[in-house]
């Protein structure tokens, strides 16, 4: 993430509006695509859109955008006063999209702080050419020209600070000798020799040469800053005086440690991010800060050494919106996770088990207590939602393109682009769903438009992109009315390839035979083209979505079409689950995967020659797992009939666990396992339970892979 | 071209000092009160300054209230938006509110710190100082 990291706020500010407008503009693009030609609302929107963009860049110095974007105006305007019959509709909808695309090309540019260098006068040059076209139509439409647009240069601008990416963040506490004189002094010269490099300082103790008794807490303690700078450790290390000193610790640490640091040091500083709280309440507090600035709030006012700056806070303004740092929204989803294991620290205490214990007052207070933690829990669940407009939005410009590059009609239909989701997850299903449509586009609907018509449907084919919210889950389906699935050429394939060993194809169910095409390595694609059928992919999208916990469903019907559905949980962090006993483990496994728990007499039980398990329960046959030999578990029962099977379900398979003992169903804050630990597969992450003993979380459709790969 | 540069800060006073010197002569303020002293000096003088480079966090009066006085006073004495002095702040509190202030107050150029000397540059040939 540390490329995304930029400290610059007008220049953020200039790249989210852009691309907020870009977004706008391509949204009016793709509406009107088929239309014969843009309304009065859309022209005046454009036009505004490519002017704010215009000036924008233009403050911020990106020329190559402010001509492109000025061009652009400029035939809008020419639209918009003289309004000409017979405008070449999808020629100007290319322009526009060329412009728009040159234009987030740049803002990627920047956004990765490269320089904003493309090439734009072919560009202008085509832009120009389509210009005078259009004033030629619109000379021989006997309109009168308009006046030549008033062009304003901007005669603000803001220069943007030099990149400060590569940048990096040290901890640097230097122990001085116990009989040294004046170590403040010593600390003033290192902070000195480190200023010349340094992008940021900060010391403690800070009045380190005002007050000579700084010296005994330098002594005592030892002197602490934190650096900002773009030279290595070794480097800091040469610049600092070590004549006196025992030991210099430096230690390179993240932007976010960094801020924390300033926390830790007592250099609390107004971060200015946030805009006001709505409300009076903000009105009374003096400290309520992040007011709009006013001249004289920057006074410094008293000059210390080093950077001790003091602002003066101001009072709020009133404002209905925040806009909050997404790493504080992380950092508070953390908070709240730490809180629900707090509470279940405190409410199955051990030291609670007193047989006969009263405890009317407490369970009362335990019950307000959880009740406010989950409602803690949906709000920052719900800080944390986004529409998946922008999303499907993306959507709709690769259905566009890639429609129009292959040469096929399609149409394409949004359902519920306003469902929500967690922030986390959008960032994540982004790229499976492009694919997942790209791949409706090229594979799904017919090449040919007889093929459609022979079969009764219309020639124009259709792809219906839908979200909605059901039960804790988000399901996204792209649906198309083409070919449809081809069981058999899917089996053949998956048996060419060798990836199903040599099963014949009744072996499987229709779903499990579509399901190969995610397996790595199959495309059934003999041609690959632009856009898909390289064989890597449908694999990537699973294993992107199984990531985040979700699945792919895949349905198909042949000569209909198919449709592929993306099932996510709407949020990552808190589950519900149910929190078992092996042996001296404890396992956490998602309520909403378990099926059952069933206890089994020995003879329900069958051995396979390879030694597999299998279970017969009511007739049908499901794969056995003991997790005692699985781990390794001691203490653990291995008879059936004295332990508890529970059987698992996911994505539409079985499988059965023994285990010994049910403990409770609780909220689980799903942590991932420390990276020091080797990964095992059938696990995804762990948890602390209320005693403070760590349970392990069991990922299914690793029990299951595991047990398909043994075979 | 007379310039003026008012920073507090010793390692980017020298710094800009040693930059801005080869366009001009180049006056150095320490705070802001004794910024508007020099401009209302060299107004008074017949010798006005041609560019002030001001930078926000100052003891005493910051830059906006720097940029500010300079403004009114230049529109107490009536002169010209085309003739007044050119201003760039320079500060490294560059959050969009920050920028967008100043330049409601008219200041001319916003540069973030640490300045990027080549877009500095720039900036100085649009506003026609060099």
């Amino acid at each position: 993430m540390a490329e995304e990291f930029n400290t610059d706020g007008m220049l953020d500010m200039f790249l989210y509006e852009s691309s907020q407008l870009l977004e706008k503009l391509e949204g009016i693009l793709l509406d009107k695509q088929d239309a014969e030609c843009f309304d009065d609302s859309d022209i005046n929107e454009i036009f505004r859109v490519m002017h704010t963009i215009k000036g924008s860049s233009g403050i911020m110095m990106y020329e190559n955008i402010t001509k492109v974007a000025h061009r652009l105006e400029d035939v809008f305007y020419y639209l918009r006063e003289s309004r000409p019959d017979n405008v070449p509709h999808l020629e100007l909808v290319d322009k526009v999209l060329a412009v728009s695309d040159f234009i987030s090309g740049e803002l990627a540019k920047i956004k990765d702080g490269e320089k904003a260098d493309g090439n734009e006068t072919e560009l202008l040059a085509d832009l120009d050419e389509f210009l005078n076209r259009l004033k030629g139509e619109i000379k021989d439409q006997g309109i009168r020209l308009p006046k030549q647009q008033k062009h304003e240069e901007p005669s603000q601008f803001y220069i943007a600070p030099v990149a400060s990416e590569e940048s990096k963040f040290y901890r640097v506490v230097i122990h001085y000798r116990n009989d040294t004189q004046m170590s403040n002094l010593r600390a003033y010269s290192a902070t000195y020799a480190l200023k010349e490099v340094a992008e940021d300082l900060l010391y403690t103790p800070e009045d380190i040469i005002s007050n000579e008794a700084s010296a005994d807490v330098i002594l005592a303690e030892g002197f602490y800053m934190l650096l900002q700078t773009k030279i290595t450790a070794d480097e800091i290390r040469t610049l600092i005086d070590s004549s006196e000193a025992e030991t210099i610790d430096i230690e390179e640490i993240n932007a976010e440690q960094y801020g924390k640091g300033l926390v830790e040091l007592g250099h609390v500083e107004a971060a200015p991010i946030v805009i006001n709280l709505e409300g009076e309440a903000g009105a009374e507090k003096q400290e309520a800060p992040k007011a709009a600035p006013m001249p004289g709030d920057y006074v410094v006012k008293s000059k210390e050494t080093g950077k001790g700056k003091t602002l003066a806070k101001n009072q709020p303004k009133q404002q209905s919106i925040i806009s909050v740092n997404v790493e504080k929204m992380d950092a508070l989803m953390d908070l709240i996770g730490e809180i629900v294991i707090a509470e279940a620290v405190v409410l199955q205490n051990p030291d609670l088990n007193v047989p006969g214990l009263e405890l009317a007052n407490f369970q009362k207070a335990a019950a307000q207590l959880s009740k406010i933690t989950t409602e803690l829990q949906e709000i920052i669940m719900s800080l944390r939602m986004m529409p998946l407009t922008s999303v499907f939005q993306k959507m709709k410009r690769i259905v566009f393109d890639v429609s129009k590059k292959l040469g096929k009609d399609i149409e394409l239909e949004v359902i519920g682009e306003n469902t929500e989701v967690d922030k986390n997850i959008i960032e994540h299903i982004s790229d499976p769903l492009m694919h997942l449509v790209r791949n409706s586009v090229d594979h799904g609907i017919e090449e040919d438009v007889l093929d459609r018509t022979k079969l009764g449907k219309p020639e124009r084919g259709k792809i219906t992109l839908e979200a909605k919210n059901e039960g804790g889950k988000v399901y996204i389906s792209v649906r198309d009315d083409g070919k449809g699935l081809n069981k058999e050429k899917l089996y053949n394939k998956a048996l060419a390839n060798g990836l199903i060993g040599d099963k014949a194809i009744t072996d499987f169910t229709d779903k499990e035979i579509y399901r190969f095409i995610t397996l790595p390595g199959f495309s059934t694609k003999e041609v690959v083209t632009e856009y898909s059928g390289r064989g890597v992919g449908m694999d990537v999208v699973v294993k992107n979505i199984q990531s985040i916990g979700g699945r792919l469903d895949i349905d198909s019907t042949e000569g209909q079409g198919s449709e592929m559905t993306l099932v996510i949980p709407l949020t990552l962090a808190i589950i519900n689950g149910i929190v078992v006993q092996v042996g001296n483990s404890s396992f956490v496994m998602e309520t909403a995967s378990v099926k059952e728990f069933v206890r089994v007499s020995e003879d329900a039980i069958v051995q396979e020659p390879s030694g597999e398990e299998y279970i017969v329960l009511r007739g049908e046959c499901y794969p056995f797992i003991r997790l005692k030999d699985k781990y390794d578990l001691e203490g653990a029962t291995s008879t059936v009939s004295n332990g508890i099977v529970v059987v698992l379900e996911y994505e539409g398979s079985q499988v059965c666990v023994l285990i010994d003992r049910l403990l409770r169903e609780q909220e689980i804050v799903v942590k991932p396992i420390p990276p020091y630990i080797k990964k095992v597969r059938g696990l995804s992450g762990c948890t602390q339970l209320g005693d403070g003993s760590i349970a392990l979380i069991l990922d299914i459709s690793g029990l299951m892979e595991n047990k398909e790969r043994s075979q | 071209m007379k310039i003026l540069l008012a920073e507090d800060d010793f390692a980017s006073r020298k710094f800009m000092d040693n930059y801005l010197s080869r366009y001009g002569e180049c006056d150095v303020t320490v705070d802001g009160e004794e910024a508007v002293d020099a401009f209302m000096m060299a107004l008074e003088d017949g010798e006005p300054y041609d560019l002030i480079c001001l930078d926000v966090m100052m003891p005493v009066l910051d830059g906006y209230q720097v940029l500010k006085a300079i403004r009114d006073i230049e529109a107490q004495r009536k002169i010209s938006k085309e003739q007044r002095v050119k201003v760039i702040m320079t500060s490294a509190l560059n959050e969009e509110r920050n920028v967008k202030m100043a330049f409601e107050l008219g200041c001319e150029a916003y540069s973030g710190k640490p300045v990027d000397v080549e877009k500095f540059e720039m900036v100085l040939k649009k506003l026609g100082l060099i």
